[in-house]
C-alpha cells in the first residue's frame, strides 16, 4: 500500500465553519445544535444546522447544481483556503489524475421534497423543478469536480452513514491500482425533512440534545456537514497520514445493527491489520456514538472486544448532531485534528456514562500527544467502515 | 490508464430478458419481449422478503445471483459494487408524496429502504455477504462509475469482485428529470486476468461525452438509449463474443472508458 497522505482538509458544521472556529468549539464544550427551526417540520427536537446555507447561490454554469446540499458544499469549499489548495494541487498533477468522490445520504433530496410540494395541476415538475442535476443521488460529486475543474473519476458513495468514510478507502484504492494521482474526497448531507421525520418514524430522535454514551440518552439529533479532504501519496505538505481502514457488512439487518456488533468489530480489526497495528497502538477513537439506546450499548461492547482496554474515545456528535452521509468526514477531520493539535475533544453531553463505557469515554477534552487515531462509523444497510489515520 | 480484466460470470434482468439466455436469443434474431423479470429466481431471499422488499432490490439481486452462478462463486464470497444512478424512484416518489401530505404518516420500513445502498444492503443480508457490499452513483455515468471502482478493486486486492448496474423507472413527476420507459439490471463477476485467459481490457478514455459502440439490433439498441445502466448490454453482448470492434462507453465527466476483448 502506498504511504497516503492527507494534504488539506476542511469541514463545514454546525458547531462552526473552518477548522479555527471548529478548534475553539472542541476546545469551549460549545455545541452547534439548536431548537428544530427547520421549515416544514414540527417535530419537537434539536437540530445541528449550518447558519447561512439559504443565502447561497451557484453562479454561472454551476446555477444547475443549485440545491442545499451543493449550497453548503460550496460555504465549506471557501474554508480554509480549500480552493486554493485544490488550485495548487491541479498545479503538481494533471486535472484528469485527480479522483473526486463525496458521500452523501439524502443528497438533495430537500429540492425534490419541496418540486413534489409545489406540483402543477397534472401532478408534474414545474418548471423551475426540473433540475435533472439535483434530483439524483451523484449531485454533490458532479457539484465538486466540476467547481474544483477535477476531471479523473467522479464517484458518489452513498451507503447511508458510512458514505463519507469510505470515500477515503476508494481514493486509496483508486490511486493504488493507478486511476488517478491523488483524490479531493468528502462528505456532503444537508438536513431535509426525510431523514427529520424518517427518522422519528423510527422512534430514534432524542427531544433533547443528544447525550452519547450516558445512561439517560434518548436518541440522536439530526445536523448537516460538508468536509472534504485532499489525498496524496506525495503532498508538499502533511496533515496526517491514512494508515489503514476496514469495510465491512453487518448482513444482518436494513435498519439494525448486529447485536454483537460483528461487522463493527470486523471493520476495527480489518483497520488494524491493514495498518499494521496493534490495538494498543492506537490513541483515541472517535465513537460512531449516535447516542441511540442500541448504537452506543453495541460500539461500546465492540470496542470492548477488540481493544482490551479501549483507549480514550468520544462521540463528538453532540457538537454537530448526526450528520449521516456527511458523518465520515465530519469524524475523519476531528480525529486528524487531535493528531495535529494533541487535544482529544470530550463525548459532549455524557454525564454519567454507561458503566460499560465510563472507564474510557472522555467526559472533558484532554490535552495528550497522539500518534495514531481510529474513527467509526457504521450505517443502515449494515454498512460499516473504519478508519485509522496516524501523525503526518 | 489501462486495466486487464476476466468476466467470471453474468447475469441480466429486465423486461424482455430475464436471464443472459434470452439476451443470447434476441442477438441470435429472436424477438425482445416486454414481460416483467418475475422473482421467482431468487433464492437468496425468503418469499415473504421477495414479497416486501422494493423492486430494486428484486431487479438486481435477480442479475447478481445469476452472475455468481455463472461464475461458480459463493454469492457470501465477494466484495460487492452496487451502482445506480438514481436509486429506487417508487420509494423517492412515496417518500416525498408522504412528505408534501401527510410527513407523520412515514413509513417507517420504507424510509430505512430508501437508502441508496438498501439493494446493496439486502444483497449482504441475503447472500450472508459481510465482506464489503458498497453503493455508488454517478448519474448516468454510473455504468463507467461502477467499472472503474470494480477494475480498481480487482487490481488492488487481487480477488473477484461482484459488480451490480441497475436503474428503475420514475412513475410519477420524476420523469422529467429521468425518462427511462424500461427497467434495467445486470450484474458481473470480475476477476484478475491471468495472461493465458480470455479477457477484456479498460483504457481511460479523457473527454469521452458520446458512446461509439458496435450496432446491437434495434430492440435491444432502444433499450440501451432508454435507460444509461442499460449501456452495459453492449458489454453483455462482448461477454458473449457477439461484439464486433471495440465499446467506448463515454461519461459526462471524468473519463469514459474504451473496452475491448484483450489481445
Amino acid at each position: 500500500m502506498k504511504d497516503l497522505h492527507i494534504a488539506a482538509m476542511t469541514l463545514t458544521c454546525a458547531a462552526g465553519s473552518g477548522l479555527d472556529a471548529l478548534r475553539a468549539s472542541l476546545r469551549d464544550g460549545k455545541s452547534g445544535l439548536r431548537r428544530n427551526d427547520y421549515p416544514n417540520c414540527e417535530l419537537d427536537t434539536w437540530i445541528g444546522r449550518v447558519e447561512g446555507v439559504e443565502n447561497v447561490t451557484l453562479e454561472g454554469d454551476l446555477a444547475r447544481f443549485q440545491c442545499r446540499n451543493n449550497q453548503l458544499a460550496a460555504l465549506a469549499l471557501d474554508q480554509d483556503g480549500f480552493r486554493t489548495q485544490a488550485a495548487a494541487l491541479l498545479e503538481r498533477h494533471r486535472p484528469e489524475r485527480i479522483a473526486c468522490i463525496v458521500g452523501t445520504s439524502t443528497a438533495g433530496i430537500s429540492s425534490t421534497e419541496q418540486a413534489f410540494r409545489e406540483l402543477d395541476g397534472a401532478g408534474k415538475f414545474r418548471p423551475e423543478h426540473v433540475m435533472p442535476w439535483v434530483h439524483t443521488p451523484h449531485t454533490s460529486a458532479a457539484y465538486v469536480a466540476a467547481a474544483l475543474g477535477l476531471e479523473g473519476p467522479v464517484q458518489t458513495v452513498s451507503t447511508a452513514c458510512s458514505s463519507s468514510a469510505k470515500v477515503f478507502a476508494t481514493a486509496a484504492r483508486l490511486i493504488e491500482s493507478g486511476w488517478a494521482d491523488a483524490a479531493v474526497v468528502g462528505g456532503v448531507d444537508s438536513l431535509c425533512l426525510s431523514v427529520l421525520y424518517g427518522f422519528h418514524s423510527l422512534e430514534l430522535v432524542s427531544s433533547d440534545p443528544c447525550r452519547p454514551f450516558d445512561r439517560a440518552r434518548r436518541g440522536l439529533n439530526l445536523g448537516e456537514a460538508a468536509g472534504f479532504a485532499i489525498v496524496e501519496p506525495r503532498p508538499q505538505a502533511s496533515l496526517g497520514r491514512l494508515l489503514g481502514w476496514g469495510e465491512t457488512s453487518d448482513a444482518h439487518h436494513m435498519a439494525s445493527p448486529h447485536p454483537e456488533g460483528a461487522g463493527a468489530i470486523a471493520a476495527m480489526r480489518l483497520a488494524l491489520e491493514r495498518a499494521g497495528l496493534a490495538p494498543g497502538d492506537v490513541d483515541y477513537v472517535n465513537c460512531h456514538g449516535t447516542a441511540t439506546p442500541m448504537n452506543d450499548r453495541i460500539e461500546t461492547a465492540a470496542l470492548k472486544t477488540v481493544f482490551e482496554s479501549p483507549p480514550p474515545a468520544s462521540s463528538t456528535k453532540a457538537w454537530t448532531g448526526h450528520t449521516l452521509g456527511a458523518a465520515g468526514i465530519t469524524e475523519a477531520v476531528f480525529s486528524l485534528l487531535s493528531l495535529g493539535d494533541g487535544f482529544l475533544p470530550a463525548s459532549l453531553n455524557c454525564q454519567d456514562p454507561e458503566p460499560d463505557a465510563a472507564d474510557f469515554i472522555l467526559r472533558a477534552g484532554r490535552r495528550q500527544k497522539v500518534d495514531a487515531v481510529m474513527s467509526n462509523s457504521f450505517g443502515f444497510g449494515g454498512s460499516n467502515c473504519t478508519l485509522i489515520m496516524g501523525a503526518a | 490508464m489501462n486495466a486487464r480484466l476476466r468476466i467470471l460470470g453474468s447475469g441480466l434482468s429486465a423486461p424482455g430478458l430475464p436471464d443472459i439466455d434470452a439476451l443470447a436469443a434476441v442477438l441470435a434474431g429472436g424477438e425482445l419481449g416486454e414481460e416483467k423479470p418475475g422473482s421467482g429466481s431468487i433464492s437468496l431471499l425468503s418469499p415473504r422478503e421477495r414479497r416486501r422488499c422494493p423492486e430494486t432490490v428484486r431487479l438486481s439481486m435477480a442479475a447478481a445471483e445469476q452472475a455468481c452462478r455463472a461464475a461458480g462463486i459463493d454469492p457470501a464470497q465477494p466484495d460487492a459494487v452496487f451502482t445506480s444512478g438514481m436509486g429506487d424512484l417508487a420509494i423517492s416518489d412515496y417518500m416525498c408524496r408522504t412528505l408534501a401530505e401527510t410527513p407523520e404518516l412515514l413509513s417507517p420500513m420504507r424510509f430505512h429502504n430508501s437508502v441508496h445502498n438498501a439493494a446493496a444492503g439486502y444483497w449482504s443480508i441475503g447472500a450472508g455477504a459481510c465482506g464489503d457490499v458498497t453503493a455508488l452513483s454517478g448519474a448516468s455515468d454510473s455504468l463507467v462509475t461502477g467499472l472503474i471502482e470494480a477494475a480498481g478493486r480487482v487490481a488492488a486486492d487481487r480477488r473477484p469482485v461482484l459488480l451490480v448496474v441497475y436503474d428503475t423507472v420514475a412513475d410519477g413527476p420524476m420523469r422529467a428529470v429521468w425518462s427511462a420507459r424500461h427497467p434495467f439490471a445486470c450484474a458481473f463477476v470480475l476477476g484478475v486476468a491471468d495472461d493465458a485467459e480470455a479477457a477484456i481490457e479498460l483504457h481511460a478514455q479523457e473527454g469521452l461525452r458520446q458512446d461509439d459502440c458496435p450496432p446491437l439490433p434495434a430492440a435491444l439498441a432502444e433499450r440501451s438509449a432508454d435507460n444509461p445502466a442499460a449501456r452495459a448490454l453492449h458489454l453483455l453482448t462482448l461477454s458473449l463474443d457477439r461484439a464486433h470492434g471495440p465499446l467506448r462507453l463515454a461519461a459526462s465527466q471524468g473519463p469514459g472508458l474504451q473496452i475491448e476483448p484483450a489481445a
